[in-house]
């Protein structure tokens, strides 16, 4: 059972060697692999210099872009799963395991790590809550599904999604719509309690003033995504 | 009626637009193909531009008094429809450009892990 943990970082130079380390001693039979986003501080020779295992990417091709690598590196190696995990000290290694045996025993295609099951650690701040219940309900009523955490980063597939994924992938802001884009096709996505830290180093890719259009881009795209 | 003096003052930016194009072209610095769309659309803009009559025929066929506001009308409609052309040629550039980088770091990492056994 080949199990990948696909870390995308952009200017992660201060947290990435202790993401990783997390997931050396909470989860060591997972391999990783860390996606250089074309970063703008140290994070490539961070790697390089601690022998982290990394892909570089030649140019900046965003969250979606970048994820969609670590898939293609998990398809052409042969993972039978693959799990996104964010490289700024958000998630927690130590659930991989749970996650994954979840996983096998309740055939699942995708499960998502949700914060707002047992709503323990870290709930991110009342606004983002707010776009976060948004989601939901839409994904709700478009595909009867429930998601509570559409935008989770945390996510575990199987094999089956993997080759979805590195065939298409959303560009940029990739979570809830490509959720919604396997749950069209009929796959099993179930959500799994997590618990989540405040981000350590870093800022969020989404800042107030993006969020507007964040909030429009991804209701068209998972509107589009409902006639495709 | 077009006056003699806007339509010379048409007829050169058209000409000069030509020129440049035709210019760039031959520097290779503008792809022939994306040109095109440019170059047919001098072409129409200058014949209707020679000949006001054929522009007055066509303007109040579709109803449009002044002439002149023709040629911008028919220039503004070929500029929008070139730029939505592009747009489509963008995303699939940016596709293009993502599935290559995607390659470029995917083969870099082969690379690297050939290396390392080759040490080993």
């Amino acid at each position: 059972m080949k199990s990948l943990v696909i870390i995308p970082a952009y200017n992660e130079e201060k947290s990435i060697e202790n993401t990783v380390r997390d997931i050396m001693q909470n989860a060591p039979e997972f391999d990783y692999v860390i996606i250089n986003d074309c970063s703008k501080d140290n994070t490539l020779a961070v790697c390089k210099e601690k022998g982290l295992h990394v892909l570089n990417l030649p140019v900046n091709l965003g969250i979606g872009g970048a994820v969609q690598t670590g898939y293609r590196y998990a398809l052409q190696n042969g993972y039978d799963y693959a799990i996104q995990f964010d490289g700024d000290g958000q998630h927690d290694a130590k659930f991989l395991h749970e996650m994954r045996d979840y996983m096998i025993q309740n055939h699942t295609d995708m499960l998502i790590g949700s914060r707002y099951i047992t709503k323990e650690g870290f709930q991110s701040s009342s606004l983002r809550r707010f776009g976060i219940r948004y989601f939901s309900v839409l994904i709700k009523l478009l595909t009867g599904a429930r998601i509570t955490d559409p935008t989770s980063g945390m996510r575990m597939v199987n094999r089956d999604i993997i080759k979805l994924y590195a065939n298409v992938y959303p560009k940029d802001y990739p979570e809830p719509e490509s959720v919604v884009a396997i749950l069209r096709m009929g796959k099993k996505v179930e959500e799994y309690p997590v618990i989540m830290r405040e981000r350590t180093e870093g800022v969020s890719s989404i800042s107030p003033l993006k969020s507007i259009y964040y909030m429009v881009k991804v209701t068209l795209a998972i509107l589009v995504e409902r006639i495709r | 009626m077009m006056t003699a003096k806007i339509q010379l003052i048409i007829g050169a930016c058209l000409i000069v637009a030509l020129i440049m194009i035709v210019n760039m072209i031959k520097r290779r610095s503008l792809e022939l193909k994306y040109a095109l769309s440019w170059l047919v659309a001098i072409f129409f803009v200058l014949v209707l531009d020679c000949f006001p009559v054929l522009l007055v025929k066509i303007s109040s066929l579709l109803g449009i008094w002044a002439p002149v506001n023709m040629i911008f009308f028919l220039g503004f409609c070929f500029s929008l429809m070139i730029i939505f052309i592009l747009t489509v040629t963008l995303s699939r550039m940016s596709e293009r450009v993502r599935k290559l980088s995607q390659a470029v770091a995917l083969n870099e990492e082969k690379i690297d892990q050939l290396m390392k056994e080759k040490e080993a």
